[in-house]
């Protein structure tokens, strides 16, 4: 009894334990905070890639794809033991291209700029199907069958932008038109759209015509969102808004390789959507267009070089199932080294694995918060201990035991880590579910922006309390106050009474 | 009884063995009111520490009612500290952060588990007061040490020191750090205890004056009992040497 007494009335009346409260609850708080923060991050970035790489993913280095159709392929997959298993596949071509457009500056000049992007020909109401894909599109999000076809509004901008070429004698011809097969001549950048022609056609394809009336398929792109819009920071108000480069109706010029050899091939297409993975990486460089328009650009005939694969709700999760049982299944019937089939996390393992290290890395870096807290516990309970010689050896001279001094300064220990833990988790989880408000503030205050939007897109800073982790952190924490309180609690059981009561 | 046979301790002093007891022999009646006067250094504190059971001798024994106590250890030798004997200190020893009443009950608040003292805490709390009430200290319980006098807080510690109802109580001075009125209201405290409740008091002093009043005055010298005598006659000797 005396223990818990001495225990409530050292917290209480010792001021310096204090100290050791507000070092572990600040250990604790920001541990939390970063765990939280780090684990929100992941999983949004998990979810997002999870989303934009679908479950199970086959490819091949070939430039011509695969040699089997993507029908042959889906039907080898399903027939398969694990074919039960799949909900969705969607076929794909993926390769690196350049994308020109043009934009006009302030004063109305005419810019016209070039960028690598990964070009990727889809089929867009499989693609939604085998992923998050259409959850990331501006206008037809969450739609269950997107499209590259251009809204009436889109036409309508489509239309202007021709009848201002035609009005400027400078501007260079333009109109939209199914993009022409491959071909082993390469018409160069300027002229749009590039005059080609096919190994066995007789000539190039016909001069464009100037016309103001557009196609009736026009060949659609679905460009990432940072390519269409970008920041802008007014000099004197400090104030930044989003400012649209592209909108649904421009057109844009892609130039790629072939499938036979590395021969340039390009095309016009115009603007349908955005995407908007808020992924920087992703908004910055992926194009979309027609899976067909791709082949037939690239003259892959119905060729793809990626497969994409969505699993079933649940196998989907089960990892060991994904990686023991589906890929080498799938592997089998799409042998290597032909072939890749690579589950989402395999794809993006150095990543995944980046983010783990680095949480990791932070969690060992951020202990030592609390390790300075048990050194302080340490420190503080000598002095303690130092300071009560006397008591101890009255509460000895009147029974007490050794193994019973040293419980009140190992309780005392547990006490202030149990305080201060407790503290320190209500601290750090409001401070996790108010970070936003939080950062606001300081950015009011600071006039600096904490969380830059502009990296990662996000609207808000995202978060992800995980109990296990808090409750890792606390004990932890309580670990490193039991730990340090165990020397000078030792020191205080060894006193000898008579010892004690002399000292002075 | 309480009989010391043959005693010996030393100390170590920085590189140097101090002989503090040289086979002192000492035998303590029940019930009687026995005071240990000598110089400093003479050894009468170690002999009180030594027949508490606070501190173990280098040889011989000490027996209480025939049984050794001398070479008990662990649990035992806490159990007999807590319910046999009483200490009073000459600093009073009161712990800073508890008021009178929790100083009074620490003895009990050592023996009790908390779920133990949960079923006995307003018994315990009654015994406490009873005895803050015997020590004139009723009315104080509240307050904390720092709140009283030197007296009151030997007071206090003679309460705390008889909680458990201990068979014999020590005291170390306990008039050493109190004015000479404040002492002899201690002492006849303590006079009235042994009077009253048939408690074994031995007391350790430097004043000759106090130690007359007591049954018999032991002198020590050099680590040895050197005269054991009732105190009219010890005194008598004493003061002559003395003037």
């Amino acid at each position: 009894m005396y223990k818990l007494l001495l225990c409530l009335r050292y917290l209480r009346t010792r001021y310096l334990a204090f100290v050791c409260i507000v070092s572990v609850l600040l250990g604790v708080a920001t541990l939390i905070v970063v765990n939280s923060v780090m684990s929100g991050f992941s999983n949004k970035l998990k979810d997002r890639l999870h989303g934009i790489l679908s479950d199970v993913r086959i490819e091949t280095d070939s430039s011509g794809g695969f040699p089997e159709s993507p029908e042959t392929i889906e039907q080898n997959i399903l027939n398969s033991p694990v074919g039960s298993h799949v909900e969705a596949m969607s076929p794909n071509i993926e390769t690196f291209a350049l994308i020109q457009y043009t934009v006009r500056d302030s004063y109305g000049n005419k810019i016209t700029q070039t960028k690598q992007v990964r070009l990727v020909g889809i089929d867009p109401a499989k693609q939604a199907k085998v992923g998050g894909f259409s959850e990331y599109l501006i206008r037809q999000k969450n739609s269950p069958n997107p499209s590259f076809d251009l809204t009436d509004e889109a036409k309508w901008r489509l239309k202007q932008n021709i009848s201002m070429a035609n009005d400027d004698p400078f501007d260079f011809p333009r109109i939209p038109q199914l993009p022409p097969p491959a071909s082993e001549k390469f018409g160069g950048f300027l002229i749009n759209p590039i005059i080609v022609a096919n190994p066995g056609d007789a000539g190039p394809l016909p001069p464009p015509v100037m016309t103001a009336d557009a196609p009736a398929r026009l060949p659609g792109a679905i460009l990432g969102y940072s390519m269409g819009h970008y920041q802008y920071v007014d000099p004197d108000t400090k104030i930044s808004e989003e400012r649209k480069i592209l909108m649904p109706g421009d057109e844009v010029f892609i130039a790629t390789v072939g499938a036979s050899g590395t021969k340039p091939v390009s095309a016009t297409f115009i603007i349908s959507d955005f995407f908007k993975s808020e992924m920087s990486e992703y908004d910055s460089s992926f194009v979309y267009v027609p899976l067909e328009d791709l082949q037939r650009i690239r003259g892959m005939d119905n060729h793809v070089n990626a497969v994409q694969i969505r699993l079933k709700p649940g196998s989907r999760d089960d990892n060991v199932f994904v990686h023991k049982t589906f890929v080498p299944a799938v592997q089998k019937i799409m042998p290597k080294p032909q072939s890749t089939v690579q589950s989402w996390q395999q794809q993006q393992g150095p990543l995944l694995s980046a983010i783990d290290t680095e949480r990791g890395l932070l969690n060992v870096l951020l202990f030592l918060i609390i390790g300075v807290a048990g050194f302080g516990v340490l420190a503080i309970f000598s002095m303690i201990v130092s300071e009560k010689y006397r008591d101890i050896g009255v509460m000895k001279s009147l029974g007490a035991s050794s193994t019973g001094i040293m419980g009140i300064f190992v309780s005392y220990g547990l006490l202030l880590g149990v305080v201060g833990c407790g503290l320190g988790t209500v601290v750090g989880l409001l401070f996790t579910y108010r970070i936003n408000e939080i950062e606001a503030l300081l950015s009011g205050v600071t006039g600096q922006e904490i969380f830059d939007r502009k990296v990662y897109y996000f609207d808000k800073i995202p978060t992800n309390v995980e109990v296990l982790s808090v409750v890792l952190v606390n004990f932890g924490a309580l670990s490193v106050c039991v730990v340090s309180s165990i020397l000078p609690a030792l020191r205080a059981a060894r006193l000898h009474p008579v010892q004690a009561l002399r000292f002075e | 009884m309480l009989v010391v046979d043959n005693l010996q301790k030393s100390y170590r002093r920085h590189a140097e063995q101090v002989q503090v007891l040289h086979g002192l022999n000492l035998t303590v009646e029940s019930g009687e009111f026995l005071s240990i006067v000598g110089a400093s250094g003479s050894g009468k504190s170690t002999l009180l520490h030594l027949m508490g059971a606070l501190d173990a001798p280098d040889s011989g024994r000490i027996s209480l009612d025939g049984k050794r106590i001398d070479n008990l250890r662990g649990r035992a030798r806490d159990r007999l500290r807590s319910r046999t004997f009483g200490y009073v200190f000459q600093f009073y020893h009161l712990l800073p952060e508890l008021h009178a009443l929790d100083n009074v009950l620490m003895p009990a608040y050592i023996e009790a588990s908390v779920l133990g003292w949960w079923g006995s805490r307003k018994e315990w709390r009654m015994r406490a007061m009873a005895m803050l009430d015997r020590v004139g200290l009723g009315h104080r319980w509240k307050h904390k040490p720092r709140e009283m006098s030197g007296g009151e807080m030997q007071r206090a510690a003679v309460a705390r020191a008889l909680l458990m109802k201990p068979r014999m109580l020590l005291a170390d001075e306990p008039t050493g750090n109190l004015d000479v009125e404040t002492g002899e209201s201690i002492v006849n405290l303590l006079k009235e205890l042994n009077a009253e409740e048939q408690l074994t008091v031995v007391m350790v002093t430097h004043n000759l004056e106090l130690a007359r009043g007591t049954d018999r005055i032991v002198r020590m010298s050099g680590g040895r009992v050197v005269e054991d005598e009732k105190p009219a006659i010890l005194h008598h000797r004493l003061l002559s040497a003395v003037g």
